[in-house]
């Protein structure tokens, strides 16, 4: 166990490296000059030359990889903005928790409606309840979660003449104030997302309703309920939570609309506006860290199906 | 298995001639018959029966028969396409026509499904925006299969140190939220339908070239190419021969299926602002941000370009999802 973990985490370093170079030539390669903008539209320095040399943009890129990279490696700072000047881990820590509801609340929206339906759907199949929940979960596929969302924030104010205020509120400032204006997001978001779960969940508890121990369970008289929720679940979540891996940068990557639709300032929204900005300290490192995050979150999902099957040993 | 090499040397030859030997097996001659050529021969011949038709003919005419989901999809697809392709003979007006005396109408004789703030028909500039949903979809998605072939092939069928640094480089690529990645190459390049075209290819190709990749990597384990390898065909001449035709089937269920998650990502990139630039009609553009002032006003906006967008990819996943089950050689039973 303890070896895999280390050869899993050894072969993330050079995907990591990877990325912080498709990154960071990204940026570079492009066109579009920062500086320019910066001294043009908004003055930040007397002259071009001496703005890029301020921001580093002077040196060589090779130069100013290492000193992104090594600052990061050896110093745990991701750089600052190029606009406000700020450390962009601070915001990034500061914004994230608002991103990270965001997310846990959708992956709950989804988890339960897609399993819930999919049992549903297994335990009877091709019967009406097994179609009503086929077509839910095509409808869930079809439907895009922004237009669902803007929808959402349209139709109110014409139907009940009622314009919710989307200003956020902390978590910790006040709990129910701050579910209130998470709910709607999550549950639009969770809902479109909940389509593959209940696809997966389907096919999957079917499979394993069909297998051999749950034929001994039904023989030995249990409850369909017992089968189902004690017996045949646990396995049949497997697919499921390694479709909710799978599809966690998908999570991620449409919280940035989701948090422009809603105002939500969660690193998203900094995300989106940093690339209006063309503000690459802060574009390259959001990108990197997420990186990072997913590849660790795949390690921790598949350490999980050993808790989940305990046949499965690393 | 001889059988295998028999059946694709000979091709329809042998699989038609076949049947007229009786019981004897395909190779059975060559060989002592093992318990698999004899299952074989013993099989009715379901999947025997030779269609007159090409498979790729074969296929929409199985479509219509077998699967009644594919044929409502389908034929979205078809309407989608006949409204793109006509859209100026359809529409009496331009895309970009305003009329400030006839903003905000809703359902009217003139205007079937509205107008916007301008006064610009709803209509019409939905039947542009599939024009944009469609070429952006279909041409990324080509480009996407060609690429995800000539890395999913090379990868797969030479293996080795090529394989590991390919797949190094599509791990890496695959480690980012796809959105963040295409928004940070498209906020860059600057909006354009040729820009997203290539970035949303790009992106396509990489994804599915692991498919691609398993798929080439089983078929060279046949014997059939190791086979055409001792005759002394060359590797162009084996890969393009052997391996791209078997690969085929699950390039064509990759595209379809992949057609409406193309789609759906040029409608959210287009929705930030960073997909085809206005004043050109797209579904993602006509529902962003932008306008959410007016759709307070006039919720139609926002209701329609959701609408046709759903359709369109509930027709594409339904039509990707039959074909999947007709052309996917792992879910062919047997």
């Amino acid at each position: 166990m303890k070896q895999y973990v280390l050869r899993r985490v050894a072969l993330a370093v050079p995907t990591l490296f990877l990325v912080s170079v498709i990154v960071f030539l990204l940026l570079r390669l492009m066109p579009g000059d920062v500086a320019t903008r910066m001294v043009e539209g908004h003055a930040y320095a007397p002259t071009l030359a001496a703005l890029r040399h301020d921001l580093g943009l002077d040196r060589s890129m090779h130069a100013q990889y290492a000193e992104w990279i090594g600052n990061i490696v050896l110093r745990g700072d991701f750089g600052r903005s190029y606009w406000t000047r700020q450390p962009i881990l601070e915001e990034f820590v500061r914004r994230f928790p608002v991103t990270l509801e965001l997310a846990l609340l959708t992956i709950i929206v989804s988890v339960v409606i897609g399993v819930l339906v999919g049992i549903v759907s297994a335990a009877r199949q091709d019967s009406v309840s097994d179609y009503i929940g086929r077509i839910l979960s095509i409808f869930a596929l079809s439907v895009p979660y922004f237009g669902l969302a803007v929808v959402v924030v349209v139709l109110p104010s014409i139907w009940f003449r009622w314009t919710p205020v989307w200003t956020y509120v902390a978590f910790s400032v006040s709990p129910a104030e701050n579910l209130k204006i998470m709910l709607i997001p999550a549950l639009v978001f969770g809902v479109t997302r909940a389509g593959p779960i209940m696809r997966i969940m389907r096919s999957s508890l079917l499979d394993v309703l069909r297998q051999d121990y749950i034929r001994t369970a039904w023989s030995k008289g249990l409850s369909e309920r017992r089968i189902i929720l004690r017996h045949a679940l646990k396995n049949a979540l497997i697919p499921v939570i390694s479709l909710i891996g799978l599809q966690m940068p998908l999570y991620i990557g449409g919280s940035v609309i989701i948090e422009a639709i809603f105002r939500l300032p969660g690193v998203g929204l900094f995300f989106f506006e940093a690339l209006g900005k063309l503000d690459y300290p802060v574009v390259q490192s959001v990108n990197l860290i997420i990186a990072a995050m997913v590849v660790g979150l795949n390690l921790l999902i598949d350490l999980s199906y050993a808790f989940l099957d305990p046949r499965i040993r690393y | 298995m001889p059988s295998s090499i028999r059946g694709s040397a000979t091709n329809s030859e042998g699989a038609s001639t076949a049947p007229s030997d009786g019981r004897r097996a395909p190779g059975g001659a060559l060989l002592p018959a093992s318990p698999e050529n004899r299952i074989a021969a013993a099989k009715p011949p379901l999947e025997r029966r030779q269609p007159s038709r090409a498979w790729y003919l074969d296929v929409w005419v199985q479509i219509l028969r077998r699967k009644p989901l594919g044929t409502v999809g389908g034929g979205i697809v078809v309407v989608m396409l006949a409204g793109a392709v006509l859209a100026d003979v359809i529409s009496p007006y331009g895309y970009a026509q305003t009329s400030l005396r006839e903003r905000f109408v809703s359902v009217s004789a003139q205007h079937w499904l509205g107008t916007d703030q301008l006064g610009r028909d709803l209509l019409t500039r939905l039947l542009y925006g599939a024009r944009v949903s469609l070429y952006v979809g279909f041409g990324a998605v080509a480009l996407g299969s060609a690429l995800a072939t000539l890395i999913g092939v090379a990868s797969g069928y030479f293996g080795g140190r090529l394989d590991l640094l390919l797949q190094r480089a599509v791990d890496a690529w695959m480690a980012f939220p796809p959105l963040l990645l295409l928004m940070s190459i498209m906020s860059l390049l600057g909006p354009s339908a040729l820009n997203i075209t290539v970035v949303l290819g790009l992106a396509f190709g990489i994804q599915n070239s692991r498919i691609v990749r398993a798929v080439a990597m089983s078929i060279k384990e046949h014997t059939y190419v190791e086979s055409a390898r001792a005759l002394g065909s060359g590797h162009l001449r084996v890969t393009v021969g052997h391996i791209l035709p078997n690969v085929l089937p699950t390039i064509i269920v990759v595209a379809t299926t992949g057609l409406s998650t193309v789609i759906l990502t040029e409608a959210s990139l287009s929705f930030l602002g960073l997909g085809v630039p206005p004043p050109y009609p797209t579904w993602g553009g006509m529902l962003s941000l932008a306008g959410l002032d007016h759709m307070y006003q006039a919720p139609w906006l926002a209701i329609w370009p959701a609408v046709a967008l759903s359709l369109a990819v509930f027709g594409f996943n339904m039509l990707g999802d039959a074909l999947r089950d007709l052309l996917d050689p792992r879910l062919k039973g047997g």
